[in-house]
């Protein structure tokens, strides 16, 4: 066993896992988690319930999940409260993955049918709901990684990103709206998107991208061991293939 | 005579003939080309029955509850129709009862037993009314992502208002359940148990309803025995677990069931928490319809789960175990199960994506494998078509695994290298073919 003491220590903000928790989101905490561990950077997870209140100034990363539209709008009214400081964390840079659900409340609103869940206005993008939810397995190429992404989609939303970078183009799917042929958002240091599955485990070079950006806003310059990930690929290039 | 209906038995009798050698799509082709020729057959079928008709729904426990409660008529002298491999849906249903009706499209039967997929309720409440509903449990299942749950309560609700004849047998122990039937104005039974009996209540477990379905507080829980099922009430309104009338005492989980309910007494040599609940709904349903059960013990000793639930197979001097696990809950129970067998084992998890399955594996995450970190694991192989995920996922708990896509070879590798105990655990699509090889290996012996 290695005793050396840790160069690095991430703090990973979890939000509301009781209402937004739809999409296998353990395994993106999992990936994080242990990509950390067999660095042996020092990471631990703070599950914030929704009666919580959360403070951004202790969190590295933050991880938004996805549920229902009725959980959801239960979650819209607890995340007023913490608007503004969720703002100057994204504003100082600091790193976010929001899936699904978690992506549209990035926004300003997700018009639906039955009415407008307002959104914490972090980034410059809205939801409309379509007439029919798309569902399957997507394909992006992305800036953030020499791999494909891979991951599965399932939204009845479509959001329009302005003039926000996408996260990806999308190669199979459907992506933000089905029809700008991207998908998700880059806003500084903030990743929304619609893919689960979970997004992390299969596209390893994402979550060391997270990872690496909350490493250099803490400590500066920083650099990631590389890891095996053969099995991360091969689970990968078998979806790449099958899909393409 | 009714030429139609005769000239559909017939068909459906040939279809299924023809395609046993096809397994299990038999039947639902056997039904669907029975309504095809008569679409009233299924409605004057369901007449035909002398006494009552029950119905089994729920996301997981199904077709075990079904099967025991049939057995459990049986075992009083009654000739009951089930359907008893689990085809629930229209086509399924239909193909029970022509199936079992004689050359004449006569069909001899005092009660019916028949598990309904949730959905298909719309489609089965049109042709004839259940009697008696027993509504097993209402977990996320891994089709219904997306907050399916509320539609599929909606749809339950919608079949349960047609009927307002029919008597509910409820799980009391699941808010979901139990809230349902509250909103309902039918007659409704509980089931449950009412002490804690496990040391569980891991609070990561994926839980459904944690909030009170009439004002959306957190419910707050005396115990959980698995998943959201335990002693539930609402801080905030009038809204808890509601009295039980089935109620299991004296609890043992293990190597056996058993537990007492009322005066009775009941043994059954199975593995699983959830057996307790499954022989409990059987119970609760028979007794509530007036039947006196007194055989339903020895219907335990003999009843073999023939279904890939937890089903035996002695192959090339190994032991195999075959069992269906496909979504969270119904996953991390099987988990409690093969754990309870303390001796060293082997492992194959069979991972498919089909429609059914459904074609999203992101509940594989929210399944509780850290728990196969142990030293009573021999081996762990992933295989099926989605076994690269499956092999991710035990690698983020830290558990190595073997590779090998194909079940069958998969099955023959470890009972050539493994330790002579082999467990299967399988998703909805690879059960019926994995069941197949292990039968086919079964019956040819060296
Ligand atoms: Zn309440």
């Amino acid at each position: 066993m290695k005793q050396k003491a840790p160069k690095y220590s991430l703090t990973i903000g979890h939000l509301y896992p009781d209402l937004l928790n739809l999409y296998g989101d353990r395994g993106n905490i999992a990936c994080l988690m242990k990509r950390c561990q067999w660095r042996d950077i020092e990471v631990q997870t703070i599950e914030f319930q929704s009666e919580d209140t959360v403070d951004f100034q202790k969190l590295d990363i933050v991880l938004l999940g996805g549920g229902s539209d009725r959980e959801q709008i239960l979650v819209c009214r607890k995340l007023k409260k913490i608007q503004a400081d969720f703002r100057s964390y994204v504003e100082d840079n600091g790193t976010v993955l929001a899936v699904c659900g978690g992506y549209q409340l990035l926004g300003k609103y997700y018009e639906t049918r039955e009415g407008r869940i307002e959104g914490l206005d972090l980034v410059n993008l809205y939801t409309e709901q379509g007439e029919d939810r798309l569902i399957d397995n997507i394909i992006l190429e992305s800036p953030l990684c020499k791999m494909p992404v891979v991951g599965f989609e399932n939204h009845g939303g479509r959001t329009y990103i302005n003039n926000n970078r996408p996260f990806g183009k999308v190669l199979y799917g459907s992506g933000n709206d089905g029809k700008s042929g991207y998908e998700g958002v880059i806003y500084k240091n903030v990743i929304g998107t619609y893919l689960h599955g979970p997004l992390l485990p299969k596209n390893p070079q994402i979550c060391d991208h997270l990872i690496l950006k909350a490493l250099e806003r803490k400590y500066g310059p920083a650099h990631l061991e590389p890891l095996d990930d053969i099995q991360e690929q091969e689970a990968n290039t078998y979806m790449v293939q099958r899909l393409t | 005579m009714n030429i139609r209906k005769i000239l559909a038995v017939w068909a459906a009798k040939a279809a299924c003939g023809a395609c046993r050698a096809m397994g299990r799509q038999g039947v639902t082709w056997a039904g669907k080309l029975a309504l095809m020729i008569c679409p009233s057959i299924l409605r004057e079928m369901a007449g035909e029955v002398r006494k009552k008709i029950f119905i089994v729904c729920g996301t997981n426990g199904k077709t075990t509850t079904n099967n025991l409660l049939c057995a459990a008529l049986e075992a009083e002298g009654e000739k009951v129709i089930c359907n008893r491999t689990g085809s629930n849906m229209l086509n399924g249903v239909a193909a029970a009862f022509v199936l079992a009706a004689d050359m004449g499209g006569r069909l001899d039967a005092d009660y019916a037993c028949i598990e309904v997929d949730e959905a298909s309720t719309r489609h089965i409440f049109p042709q004839f009314t259940p009697d008696y509903m027993v509504l097993t449990n209402l977990f996320r299942d891994q089709l219904d992502r997306y907050g399916e749950i509320d539609i599929t309560m909606d749809i339950l609700k919608e079949v349960i208002h047609s009927a307002p004849q029919m008597e509910l047998i409820v799980n009391g122990d699941d808010a979901l359940s139990a809230c349902l039937a509250m909103e309902c104005r039918n007659t409704w039974t509980t089931y449950g148990i009412s002490e804690a009996v496990t040391e569980s209540g891991d609070d990561r477990e994926m839980r459904e309803g944690r909030f009170c379905r009439k004002c959306g507080a957190r419910l707050v829980y005396r115990f959980y025995h698995y998943s959201q099922l335990g002693d539930y009430s609402c801080p905030q309104c009038s809204f808890s677990r509601p009295p039980i009338d089935y109620d299991a005492q004296e609890v043992q989980v293990g190597e056996q069931l058993s537990f007492s309910v009322g005066k009775e007494h009941i043994i059954a040599n199975y593995r699983g928490f959830y057996n307790v609940y499954n022989i409990l709904a059987a119970y609760a349903a028979g007794k509530n319809a007036g039947l006196p059960l007194k055989n339903f013990n020895r219907m335990l000793k003999n009843f073999r789960p023939e279904n890939g639930r937890m089903e035996q197979f002695r192959v090339q001097g190994s032991g195999v175990v075959l069992n269906l696990a496909k979504n969270p809950a119904g996953f991390n129970q099987n988990i409690s199960a093969v754990m309870a067998d303390e001796t060293l084992k082997d492992l194959i998890i069979v991972i498919n994506d089909n429609e059914q399955d459904g074609t999203d594996v992101s509940w594989l995450w929210d399944v509780d494998f850290d728990r196969f970190g142990s030293q009573q694991i021999n081996s762990i192989t992933v295989s099926g078509i989605r076994c690269q995920d499956m092999r991710l996922r035990l690698k983020y708990a830290d558990i190595p695994s073997l590779l090998e896509a194909d079940v069958e070879n998969a099955i023959l590798a470890r009972l050539a290298d493994g330790c002579g105990n082999l467990y299967v655990l399988v998703n909805y699509t690879a059960l019926f073919s994995t069941r197949n090889i292990l039968k086919r290996l079964e019956e040819s012996r060296p």
